[in-house]
Order: C-alpha cells, then structure tokens, then sequence
C-alpha cells in the first residue's frame, strides 16, 4: 500500500489539478466551493485507502460507528448513517461525504478531529464517486496509516540561485505551495551558537567566537560545520546523550539488582566517536557481541514480570521503536487496535531472542499459541529459524539493515531532523506511519544517507549547511497545531547536559571523572591519545601470569617529590584485588580486574618522601581448591606540579615494574612513607598491560584516557544528579527519542534554591574570580560573550558591574552567573 | 476547604491556571480521555487532600493492626507457633484489636476505617520497591510507559488546592539510599510531564531548606539576585520581540518558583514555627524537637533508636502543609533495605520502636485536623507495600523463594519476629475524607496462615476507593502514544462503597 504522502506527489506531477494545501490563513476558514474532483482515474488502494484510514477509521471504522456511519465496507459506506446516504455513486458535488469533508459549513466539518483533508484529497474522493466508488472486493481497510517499506527515488528539482544544498532544492516548490517567502538567513553569531550546541553540544568560547565572525571566506559556514563534525571527542560526548536515552544506556536504576542489566557505554562511546556506519551500528545493537548487549537484554527484574515485558519482548518494541518507528507495545499484548500490528508479529520478533517458540500470551492469559520467528517485513529476508542463537540474529541484522528497508534511514534521518531542527519532518518521531510534511525531503534524506555509506555526519553535514538550518528560529505557538508548516527552526531548549557544560565552560568547573571510566575517550582520534608511563605487570614470582599460589602481597614503590602536585591520577588493576595506600591514607580498592580503576591520589601526597603501597591478593579458586592460579598487579601513575605562572607544570610518571618492592610479611608501617623495606624484594615483572590472561590492552588504555582528562569531563559521561534530573535527563527506564521542552515550577525550584546548582555557583565563581583576574567589566563582556554570544550593551554592563562590584566579589559573580543562566536567551537555542 | 481560606488573589490563580493550560496544549502533554458512555459517573468528592503515610519495608498485619495469638519469647519456641510477638490491647472500638505499642492509634480508630485483607499482587521473588512501584501506580514493573504515581495522577487530575503550593508533596524519602533508582522509577509523573511530580523534601527536620533562598544567601540577597535577573531579562533582545511558548513557560515557571519561595505559605514548611508544645506532641517520648537525625544504616535496632522522631516531624508537616492546601501529601517511615519495617532480623524489638514512630503522630495527625475542621475533607491513607509473617514468603498457596533462614526453633531474641514477606493480607488504616467511623473491613485467619478470608482488597480497589473519595473515576485516562492508560490498571478497579460512610 502507498502512504498518504504520495498522493500528493503523484498528482504534483500530474498536472493542474489544484493549487495543493492552503495557507495557514486560508485553513482556517471555510471555502465558498466544494474544490473540483481529479481528473483522472483513481486507484482505491493508492488513492483512497490511505485517505480514509488517515482521517476516518478512528470513528467510523473497527466496531466504531459515530452517527451510526461505519466504512468498512463499500455497502456500509454508501448506505451512510443517522444523517442519510453518505454518497451518491457518480454524483460527488451531491453527495453528503463531500460536503462534509470540503467544510462547506463550518460547524459540520469532517473529520471532527484532527487535520482537514487537503482540497487536492477532496478532489480524491470526488473521483472516486463520481467514477462509482470502485472497491476491491473483500478488501479491508487498515487500522491506521502505512508508509512505505521501500526507499523512494526523488529526483532533486534544479538549484537556482542561492543554495545548491539539496535541501534547499527540495524545500523550494514547498516554500511556493505554502506561499512562503523565507526570510534572511540567522547572523554568523546565531548560527554559530547553533551549530556549536548542535554538533558538540558546547558553547563556542569566546575565542572561538571570534575567529569564526572575523573569518572572511564565503563558505565558512560550511568550514565551521566541517570543522565541528571534525571533533570527533566532542562530538560523541554530546550524541551520547542522545543515544543513552534512545537505548536507555547508562542507568544505574531498575533491574541492576541482581544484575539485570547490562550497560554498552564503552561500545557506544568509540561508535559515536569512530563515526560508524549507521547501518553495521544498528546490526551490532541487533545481533550484538558482548560490548553491545545490553540493548537487546533489555531490563531483567527480580521476579515475575508481565508477559509483555520479558526481555525478548523488550527486544521486540525497542528495535521497531528505535529503528523502524513503529510501536509495538500495545501488539505485545493483544492485536493492536491502533495498527494492523498482530500479537504474532511482536512474539514472532521477540522470539528471534528466544532459544524456543515462545507462547502468545494474550492479555495476560496463555493462547496454547506458539510463534513463529519472523521480522515485520518478511520481504526483508527470512529471518532463519535455526536453533543457533547467533545465526538467527545475524539474519535479522541484515533484514533490518537491507538497503531495501527504506524505513530504517527515514527514521534515523528524520530523528535527526528533529534534533536539529526541533521537529520532525514525521512527528511524533516514533510513529513512522504518519504523514511527512514534505515526503520528498524525507525520502531523499533517507536514500542520501544509504547512498553516503550510513554516514550519519553526512547527513547532519547536509542538514547544518541548508539554508533551511539557518532560517530564524519560530516559536512553537507559531507553527499550527494541526496543520504544521515549515518555516525555520523550532526555538529549542538546552537539554540537561548542555546547560550543566555551559555552565562548565563559563566557569571552568567541569566534572572530575566519568562514571565509567571504561570508555575510551581518545577513541575518535588514537593518534591524540595520551602516552601511558611505562608499567609492567608485577607480582613476587617472574612466572604469576601463568601460576602464582593464592597469597596476600604487599607492595611499595617510594619516591621523591620537589613540590606537591597539583594533580595526581592511578590506574590500578590486580588479579584478584587490591587496595591501594598512599602515605598511609587508603586510596581506593577493587576486586574486578576485568575494570581497571581510577583513583584521585592527590590528596595526601607531599613535598619530599612518598610512598604509595598496595596490598594485593590472588584468590584461591574456591574453598577446596587452593592451588597456583594467575596473580598480577598494574598501576600507571601520573603526577603533575601545581599549575605555575606562564610554565607548564612539571611531570612524574610511576608505573609499576622491577623498582617496586614486595614482601609476603605485612609489617607495621609497611604503607608509609620513611617505613624501613628490610628484606623486601625487587618485583618481578610479567609483561605490558596487554599481557594474558589478563589482554587488559584496551582497557587499560581507556582508563588512562580517562585520567587524562581529569577535571574536563561533560555532563553526559557524568551520573544523573538532582539538577539534572530536574532538566529534563530521564531515568532511561522506557526508551526516550525526544526530551520535553516546556519548564515547569519544579525545574524552576530546583534552579532557584536547589543544592547542587547553587554549589556549582558558588565554586564556578570562586574559580572565574582566581581564573580571571582583572575588572569587573571584563569579566562580565567576556561572560557575555560566551554566555550569549554578543556583548552586553551599556545598560546590561552597568547592571552587571553593580552586582559583581569592584573588586570583583565572588557572590556578585555568583549571582550574575545565575540571572545570565536563568535568560531565555540562555536557555533556549534561537 | 475554599480556596479563600488561602489568601491568594483571583490573578495569582489564572496566572497558574493559564500557565497549566499553555503547557498541556502546546507541549503535547498527554489528553485526558473523557470517561466513554458505559464508564461510572464522576463521583462526588468527600475530599479534596490526600495524606498518604507509608510503612516503607512490609509492615506486618499481625504485629500491628491484627493482632493474633501471642507467644512470648523464650528459648527454644517454636517457630511456627509464633503468630504475633506483642499481646494485642483494645481500642475505643468494640470489636477492633492492636497490637501492643499502638495505644494512642487505639484510641482515634473511632474516627477511621480498618482494612485487613489488603492483598498485594503476585510479582514471584519479593523485591520491595516492585511492590511499592505497584502500589503507588497502580500498575506492576515494568511498564511499556513511564506509569504516574498516585500523586501526580491527582495533581494532574485535580491541579493544586492552593495554587503556590506543589500539588505533590513527598516527605521523608531519600533516594541516595538502597534501591534509590527503583524508588525513582515510580516517584515520578512519567508520561504525565515533570510539571506534576513531587516536589521531594526528603529530610522532614530540614524541610525549611526547601523553600529556602539556597545555602549561605540571605532573604535581602535573594530578592536583589531575582530583581537583578529581570532586570537583565528586560534588556535582553529576545525579551523585547515576540511572545514564543518556550520563552513564556520559562519566565512563568520561574515566576511559579519565586512565588512559593516568597509566599506566606512557604512558611507551612518551617517547623520551627510550631510552638514547641505541639511539636512534642509529634515525637516519641524523650526525642528532642531540635534533633536532626543522623544514624548509621547498621541492622541491630540501633538505626531505628535513633531515628525515632523522623517520621513524627513529617506527620507536623504534612499537617502545616494540609493547613495550606497541600493536595496531595505522602510521609513515608522510609524504605531503606532492611531497616525501619523491612525486618530480615531483631523484627520484634525494632517493631518496638517502629511503633513509637508512628502511633503518637499518626493519632496526633488526625486529632490536629479534626479540631481544625479539615480531617472531614482530607483522606488519610496508611499503607504498606505487604505484610509480613515468620513463615510464609508470598502468598500460602503461590510461595516464593526465601530470602530469610528461620530456624524451627527460635534461641536467640533476633530469630523473634516476623522476617519473611506475607502478600495475602495487610493492613490499611483509613481516616477522614468520608470514610466511615470506627468500621472493621475484611478478615483474616486466626490460625497461620494469617490470611485474607473476607472482604479481600487488590490495589486496582484501594485505589479505585481512594480516587472515589477525590471525586475521580477509576476509569479515567489519559493517552499515551494513541493508547488510554487508565488511573486504575486497565480501568477495572471498582470502588469499595462499604468504607464510605
């Protein structure tokens, strides 16, 4: 069946039949005549179905008869209800139906909700009456719209003048249908802060700022966009966030209780910032390895969960909510009364998860009915029904990311459409059914990315360098509720993240370190990846790798400081455990090897004698068996000199290797610095972090990344905190492709009095004071600047300068800091 | 209650109201789905606060409200001979028993309503916060959707009784604590919008804090930084053009949030406030007022000892805050894994001190409102997630994996209590709000198992009965991706007309 959409095309390029949809003003009132009938032949299926599911089922079809009228059928139909015939065949100017639908009286318009028919789909139905109402036999209308599995070819119409993007080639005949003139494009300052929020989800400082209005080349709209696509780092920091709340990663929440759920961050993280192909990215969340699980596993509860929530049907409603756009949730109960969706196809998806034919539970109550493995669309390919789990999902994977399915890329180009642009070219954006706005756009877009190797920074490329991008932004009250048209971008809200790392790069106060530490945040650019200190393996016999007896060991390494540093990171590993002491303080401990630990070691480290210990333990493999197992410990060490005047500041590295000393004897004062090592030995060295059993290469390194970057690290690797939460960041128990915009009193609260933004500011302008020395109106042209991206007038200067005074005063800071971060103008990405 | 009694102006009120308007409209908030032609009508309401005081952990029936046979410890009981660990005294109503530790509760059941055959639903393996999630949404986890809980479905459906104050209010929870993320899943408006969740005060001694200008920042300051702040937004070139929603829902919530802070009604959350007498009146013998409570999460009693007053000073609250048209207030004891109800060991004598938690409080809640002519209006609703027992995990006939060891004979004083998790009965107290007076619902064994024989009460029920009492039916809805999702689970639930007098 032909989606809705392609109706309007078709007749587009049939000819003179109509000027198309109105303008918002014309919509809104009554037209004086019932628009002429097409002059063609119409087709039922292609032309007529899609009309009627779209705007008529939900009341005359299915069991519902308001008026008494049901179309079910074409004798239904004809027959009418309470109010007569509904249509006379071959006489549609008389016919009831028509009148209706055209709104000839505007207290009687059909459909009584939801979106009038377009003049072009009156003049449908009126051929189709006026022709005699063909309707195949037996043929059943649907339960709600259908787009099209298939990719659609469009051809792109010419550039003329302005922008050759295709976008704006495509959107052009849009703009004239809707009698559009779009108006100038958005000054370099606004598009920059766009493209900045948009790409990195950072503001550009200052600096930045500054350079790129001061560049003189025509295109460097289009450099700075490359330029930012280019930051691989920043880049996946920012659509992590995105992700995490679409495969409802990186929650500590329900289900962890008795390890019911699996993060893919790590996964995620190098995907995003390696730019993965769209589609091998989609086959590792489907058939994944052990990296990219945890989608899939979905949420494993303590206990007995409702039949339509067991992990496989997770699976099931997730992948088509997330890929595909179309819900499954209500077919995972009974057959969907919303969509043609049948409780088989959702076990019948879910079971590719499952190691037997699961049975249809319906409605809570068991059929006895066993399903059959199979994805929505068969004509993707047989998804096999081999008892090997990993065959199964190979072939769903490549079902699903066949280039025959075209609704795997309009759902992802539309989803990020709708990032950028504040709404969707389909909205809601998980209901692929519905009609685009423009469906040329769409399936070009989607056929693009397919064409571009899945390259999602094309089409994100595409999209930042369309004049459509660059128009001024339009309010959400501006655009029509029932009737959308485009005019420009929807005025956005910051999201969650995006407040908090503004706030960030205002005051220099980022978080100290991810809360897992296990993604490798180097992974976009290896060659910028910090060099590691040299460290070996150890343990007390050469041969631990392999054997070493189930012991405790202790170990120290001490050393000489000139200053105490500034700043000091370890990564710590040890098979079994470890923890780990410096000075005498305990530092920190673990006893998963697998994930090597960061540790903050500054704290007590001193000018003059160090020492940092570590007891470590191999475990014996169980109560019985207490023989030589592998035993290894690693630390990677690096301290930094307090920042100086103008010189960067001195480094050491330590790394565990033959300097270490250990000894089976724990003596008193064995941690501590100026503790005699009588009759402790050198260490013997295993091999480099990537040495087996262990193979801790990657993680090791990600660790160390990690550590790295020590006090720079963006809200979305951080865990959700009050603030947070408060602005929007779900707790990722449901799947989540679009963040409400709208405040409420309880976000407002949270800013005003709440904990942790407070501390925030008061550290954050504690910092800008000691950072940035000087006067008062400096601080404040700079923080505009960054903030806002423009300098403040001389009304908001002297305003400002009152409150921070001079000398500058850390709480006028802090209470300019939150005026400026609570402005609209802040807050929201015009 | 009349909205009068507030003291707010009529442009305060459609400020509010136009604010929740714009919102639902252009933020897609989820409709509500009018009841269609077969549904029940809109009740009356017989009132317009809810206070629901909750027994975080499984409070059990038979220590408590059902008291049954009494077996004293000594060494070497049997374990199944235990049914209850305290003897059961009388109440002011004939034929309505406690147990020991209750007595001031005993005294108001004449102005409430009793239901022991609470059932909880069956989830397999216990975990608590999957009962709680159950019994606040109405719904077991996990749900396709982000299921409201019961406070933000009455928010949403009600909107706030006096427009400055948080129309959900949730005292005594923290959510740093065990199963804090299971906890939030179900805290929380879901697909209802953030605008109706709690506002949490998660420390009922420094609930002051939370309607407070922030930290260090004195009264003078805090309205120097706001006017300040529109200062700067008058100047603002986005200010000046255009009126677009983001903008005003932004300015508006701000507005909202400035309002409570400066409000008379900001003081209902400053304790120090209440004239000391009546404060005494809310805590345990020998609490001081003063206290802010700090203990370490040890399992000895030792936690509970030093907590005693925590859920008291919540109860002062809720009432301060009912005072100034709260609408919907929930005091928790506070479900920490295993501590306050949720007893694995030591469960009679920390039962000891969990009733000298709540039996002062609870009763001075409902002395307080009545001599101030609200308890009529508000419901008060004490629950608990389940009950618990020495025996049975679960349900007599649908047992579940033991998360506790009982040995068959008890030797040691912290074998004594109830330490596994019963779901075939429970008790709810019920007072005000048009519930009968003094009425007895439902009955249990006397023998073990102690469970439901009459009258048996599933949450679709309780809520529905609940809902009822507000004037809400239990087959409203609000849609959800083109779907209803009903107040109560699928609509079903059927309002006990026997607990309204």
């Amino acid at each position: 069946m032909k989606p809705l959409w392609l109706v309007a095309f078709v007749l587009a390029s049939i000819g003179p039949v109509d000027t198309g949809a109105p303008s918002l003003a014309a919509a809104t009132e009554s037209p004086k005549a019932i628009p002429p009938a097409a002059r063609r032949k119409v087709a039922f299926t292609e032309d007529i179905k899609p009309i009627l599911e779209n705007s008529c089922i939900k009341c005359h079809a299915h069991g519902q008869k308001k008026g008494a009228f049901q179309i079910d059928s074409r004798e239904l139909f004809l027959k009418g209800g309470d109010s007569g015939p509904a249509a006379s065949a071959g006489h549609s100017g008389e016919s009831l139906v028509i009148k209706l639908v055209a709104g000839l009286d505007a207290d009687k318009i059909m459909p009584a909700k939801g979106p009038r028919l377009t003049p072009v789909q009156v003049g449908l139905l009126r051929a189709w009456i006026d022709q005699g109402l063909p309707w195949k036999e037996g043929l059943k209308l649907s339960r709600g719209a259908h787009a099209a599995l298939a990719p659609r070819k469009v051809t792109l119409p010419a550039a003329q003048g302005g922008s050759s993007n295709p976008i704006d080639r495509l959107l052009r005949p849009y703009y004239a249908k809707q009698g559009i003139h779009p108006p100038a494009l958005v000054e370099d300052r606004v598009f920059a802060r766009r493209a900045w929020l948009d790409v990195t989800g950072l503001l550009p400082t200052p600096e930045q700022l500054e350079a790129f209005l001061a560049d003189r080349h025509r295109d460097k709209r289009a450099r700075l966009a490359r330029q930012l696509l280019d930051q691989n780092q920043r880049y996946a920091e920012h659509w992590l966030t995105f992700w995490n709340d679409a495969l409802r990663n990186d929650y500590r929440g329900t289900g962890y209780i008795d390890g019911g759920r699996k993060q893919i961050s790590p996964w995620l993280f190098s995907a995003l910032a390696t730019n993965m192909p769209f589609d091998r990215f989609v086959a590792r969340l489907v058939n994944p390895d052990e990296h990219s699980e945890g989608f899939a596993k979905g949420i494993v509860w303590r206990g007995v969960v409702n039949a339509s929530q067991t992990p496989q049907i997770q699976a099931a409603q997730n992948i088509s909510q997330v890929f595909m756009g179309i819900n499954l949730k209500c077919a995972s109960c009974h057959d969907s009364f919303i969509s043609d969706w049948k409780l088989a196809d959702a076990y019948g998806l879910a079971s590719v998860y499952a190691d037997a034919p699961l049975e249809l539970v319906r409605c809570d109550k068991p059929t006895g009915q066993m399903s059959q493995r199979k994805f929505l669309y068969p004509q993707l390919g047989q998804v096999l029904d081999s008892t090997n789990r990993a065959e199964r999902l190979q072939s769903l994977a490549q079902a699903i990311t066949r280039p025959e399915n075209g609704r795997l890329t309009r759902t992802i180009v539309n989803r990020l459409w709708a990032r950028l642009l504040g709404r969707g070219i389909v909205e809601p954006v998980d209901e692929m059914d519905n009609p685009p706005w423009n469906a040329d756009l769409l399936d070009w877009l989607a056929r693009d990315l397919a064409a571009h190797r899945y390259d999602l920074k094309h089409t994100l490329e595409l999209i930042l360098t369309s004049r459509a991008y660059q128009l001024p932004a339009v309010g959400m009250d501006e655009q029509g509720q029932d009737r959308f048209v485009f005019r420009g971008p929807t005025v956005r809200r910051l999201t969650a993240e995006e407040y908090l790392d503004a706030l960030s790069s205002l005051t220099g106060l980022w978080q100290k370190l991810p809360a897992n530490t296990e993604m490798d945040l180097s992974a976009g650019s290896a060659s910028a990846r910090p060099p590691a200190p040299p460290a070996r393996w150890v343990w007390s016999s050469p041969d631990a790798a392999k054997a070493a007896p189930p012991q405790k060991v202790w170990f120290r390494k001490a050393f000489t400081l000139p200053e105490a540093p500034g700043q000091a990171l370890a990564v710590v590993t040890a098979d079994n455990r470890f923890t780990l002491h410096v000075n005498g303080h305990e530092a920190g401990s673990s006893d998963k090897w697998e994930h090597p630990k960061v540790l903050d070691i500054r704290a007590h480290l001193v000018k003059g004698e160090n020492v940092i210990a570590v007891a470590a333990e191999n475990d014996a493999a169980s109560k019985e068996d207490a023989s030589p197992n592998p035993a290894g410990l690693l630390v990677l060490a690096r301290l930094r000199g307090a920042a100086g005047a103008g010189a960067a500041p001195a480094v050491w590295d330590l790394g565990s290797d033959a300097t270490w000393l250990w000894s089976t004897n724990k003596a008193d004062g064995w941690q501590e610095a100026g503790f005699r090592a009588e009759g402790w030995q050198p260490a013997a060295e295993l091999g480099a972090s990537g040495l087996a059993p262990w193979n801790l290469a990657a993680q090791v390194a990600a660790a160390w990344a990690s550590a790295a970057q020590f006090g720079t690290i963006r809200a979305s690797l951080a865990n959700n905190d009050p603030l947070m939460a408060a602005l929007g960041r779900p707790n990722r128990e449901q799947v989540l492709t679009a963040r409400a915009t709208v405040a409420t009193t309880l976000q407002a609260l949270e800013l005003t009095n709440g904990a942790t933004l407070a501390d925030l500011l008061k550290r954050g302008a504690e910092r800008l004071r000691a950072d940035q020395p000087g006067a008062a109106a400096d601080l404040v042209n700079r923080l505009y600047l960054h903030a806002l991206g423009r300098r403040p007038s001389a009304t908001e200067l002297a305003l400002a300068q009152e409150t921070v005074h001079e000398p500058v005063a850390a709480g006028g800071v802090e209470d300019l800091l939150w005026a400026m971060s609570m402005l609209p103008e802040f807050q929201l990405i015009y | 209650m009349s909205l009068s009694k507030h003291s707010l102006t009529r442009r305060d009120f459609l400020g509010r109201a136009s604010a929740a308007t714009l919102g639902a409209l252009a933020a897609g908030y989820p409709r509500q789905l009018l009841a269609g032609a077969d549904a029940e009508a809109k009740p009356k309401a017989t009132a317009d606060t809810l206070i629901v005081l909750w027994m975080g952990g499984g409070m059990a029936h038979t220590e408590t409200f059902d008291p049954k046979h009494y077996t004293p410890f000594d060494k070497g009981i049997e374990s199944k001979a235990v049914l209850s660990t305290f003897p059961a005294i009388d109440t002011v109503v004939d034929n309505i028993k406690f147990s020991q530790g209750l007595e001031r509760l005993a005294r108001v059941m004449d102005r409430g309503t009793l239901i022991r055959t609470y059932t909880a639903g069956d989830l397999g393996f216990i975990l608590h916060s999957r009962h709680q999630y159950q019994w606040h949404t109405g719904y077991p986890p996990p749900q396709t959707v982000a299921a409201p809980h019961l406070g933000a479905v009455v928010a949403r459906t009600l909107g706030p009784l006096n427009p400055v104050v948080p129309p959900f209010i949730n005292i005594g929870q923290r959510f740093d604590v065990g199963e804090g993320e299971e906890l939030k899943a179900f805290t929380t408006a879901g697909f209802l919008g953030s605008e109706f969740g709690p506002f949490n005060i998660p420390y009922p001694d420094q609930a002051a804090d939370t309607v407070r200008p922030p930290a260090g920042m004195g009264p003078d300051r805090f309205q120097d930084r706001n006017k300040f702040y529109r200062q700067l937004l008058e100047q603002s070139p986005i200010g000046q053009h255009g009126s677009d929603y983001q903008r005003q829902s932004l300015l508006r919530s701000l507005d909202n949030a400035h309002r409570l802070l400066s409000s008379p009604a900001a003081k209902a959350f400053d304790l120090a406030l209440e004239p000391l007498e009546s404060v005494k009146k809310y805590l345990p013998e020998g609490v001081d007022p003063g206290v802010t409570f700090k203990a370490a999460q040890t399992r000895d009693g030792s936690y509970e000892r030093q907590t005693l007053g925590r859920f008291g000073l919540g109860c002062l609250l809720a009432r301060r805050l009912a005072e100034v048209g709260a609408r919907y207030i929930e005091v928790t004891t506070e479900y920490i894994p295993f501590l306050n109800w949720d007893t694995h060991e030591n469960g009679h004598t920390r039962l000891v001190d969990m009733k000298k938690q709540i039996d002062g409080p609870v009763a001075q809640l409902v002395l307080d409102l009545e001599e101030r002519g609200l308890l009529d209006r508000t419901l008060i609703v004490l629950a608990s997630e389940f009950s618990r027992d020495l025996i049975t995990e679960g349900k007599p006939d649908k047992t579940v994996k033991d998360q506790v060891e009982v040995p068959d004979k008890i030797q040691e004083l912290k074998h004594y209590g109830m330490h596994r998790h019963f779901t075939d009965a429970g008790c709810v107290l019920l007072f005000g709000g048009g519930v009968k007076k003094g009425y007895l619902h439902g009955r249990t064994a006397d023998e073990r198992p102690v469970k439901t024989l009459e009258k048996r009460v599933v949450i679709e029920d309780l809520h529905a009965s609940i809902y009822h009492a507000l004037g809400i039916p239990a087959k409203l809805s609000y849609e959800i991706e083109r779907r209803p999702f009903y107040v109560t689970r699928d609509g079903l639930g059927q309002p006990i007309h026997e607990l309204f007098a």
